[in-house]
């Protein structure tokens, strides 16, 4: 009897320590899906979701991949840089536009995700779909 | 170093003039390619400005992968931070949460390209460019204005008579030099004297051989040009700025006012 309930106890001790780590993959799962609806958008060229732990990219020129890397982790670094530098509160998002194309940057907990799109294409339907989130 | 003076200012008063309008912009400040900061706002200390060319120095140094940057917009909780690129110029504003981005953006991307496109289509020529004829030059009779002093607005406007002088002035056109318009304060200013940098003056003054200058020709960018005596700034705060004092009654007259550029000419007598 103390030995059956030794290991219930056990189990819901396991439950608990791996709990975060479930909702925070659905989270991610749940992201990578809302993403690839995103990817569906008219204008939108692919995205970047990573994390401490994964990345998934999808992009329709796989050639600028890791151009497109640097750059969105430059303008989410500069995000917080400059948020802080002049007491902004809380980040939303950093839009970087260029002349032929535009990154929408944005961190969902621990997710950083870059979004990148033509250059008239909308920004807000996307936004709209993970701001639900 | 006039040309940038000219730049700087103009720059200067677009921004104080888009702060006035919007009010819920915080900071604002024009910064170049080569990090140097042509204009700003006394409330954003260097060392603030440092650090934010720095942050987008990063996305700078990797935009070639856009085709480079036109904007940059940063959203948080308490405000927006915006950057807006006009070829080698950048404009940076932190506006509040309650701010029309719409309004300011709009404002932003018609006025600042103007002054710009106005200020190259203008550039003045640097008078440290221009250099003095060689003393061998023969000289060669020129056709000149009569400087004639304003006295009334409506003879202010008038074609200035012209007369034939045969002169041993040298033979090339005097250089027209753009600089911003600004007020003269004090009581019993003189309604026919504008006043002009010194260092200029000697400038003027060396080009045409020691020569004092004693009248300049205004032009307006509207074509407006009038004819007046000209003396040394005496306030210090304007000296090296590429400013030209022009009486009210005198800037009423060929439809100008504060802030906006002219073309200044010497006239030899």
């Amino acid at each position: 009897m103390t030995k059956k309930k030794k290991t219930l106890e056990e189990a819901a001790a396991a439950e608990a320590l791996t709990q975060p780590i479930a909702i925070e993959t659905a989270t991610t799962e749940d992201l990578k899906t809302r993403l690839e609806e995103i990817k569906g958008y008219e204008g939108v060229i692919g995205y970047i979701l990573r994390n401490a732990t994964s990345a998934a990219i999808d992009l329709k020129d796989p050639t600028k991949l890791i151009e497109y890397a640097i750059l969105s982790a430059s303008a989410l670094d500069a995000a917080e840089e400059l948020s802080e530098l002049f007491s902004l509160g809380e980040f939303e998002n950093i839009i970087v536009e260029g002349k032929d194309t535009k990154i929408l940057s944005l961190t969902i907990g621990e997710n950083r995700i870059s979004i990148f799109l033509e250059k008239n294409a909308d920004i807000e339907k996307p936004l709209k779909k993970l701001r639900t989130f | 170093m006039m040309e940038e003076d000219v730049y700087a200012i103009a720059l200067q008063n677009a921004l104080n003039e888009m702060r006035n309008t919007c009010p819920d912009m915080q900071h604002a400040f024009i910064f170049k390619e080569t990090g140097e900061i042509v204009a700003g706002d006394a409330e954003t200390p260097q060392k603030v400005i440092v650090r934010v060319l720095d942050a987008f120095n990063g996305i700078f140094n990797r935009a070639k992968a856009i085709g480079g940057i036109e904007a940059v917009t940063l959203k948080c909780g308490g405000g927006t931070v915006t950057l807006h690129s006009f070829g080698e110029h950048h404009l940076v504003m932190v506006t509040s949460a309650n701010a029309d981005l719409n309004y300011i953006n709009t404002l932003t991307r018609v006025l600042i390209p103007t002054v710009l496109k106005l200020l190259e289509k203008i550039s003045p020529t640097p008078l440290k460019n221009i250099s003095a004829p060689s003393p061998s030059q023969t000289p060669k009779p020129i056709t000149i204005p009569t400087p004639t002093p304003p006295v009334e607005e409506k003879e202010t406007l008038e074609e200035p008579v012209e007369e034939e002088l045969k002169t041993e002035t040298p033979s090339f056109e005097p250089p027209a030099t753009q600089l911003i318009v600004e007020n003269i304060g004090g009581l019993l200013v003189p309604s026919d004297t504008v006043r002009v940098d010194n260092e200029t003056l000697a400038q003027w003054e060396n080009m045409f051989e020691g020569k004092k200058i004693e009248y300049v020709e205004i032009e307006t960018f509207d074509g407006k040009t009038t004819k007046c005596k000209v003396k040394p700034i005496k306030d210090s705060k304007y000296l090296g700025k590429g400013i030209v004092q022009i009486p009210e009654k005198m800037q009423l007259t060929l439809e100008i006012k504060k802030g906006e550029l002219v073309r200044v000419k010497p006239i030899i007598e």
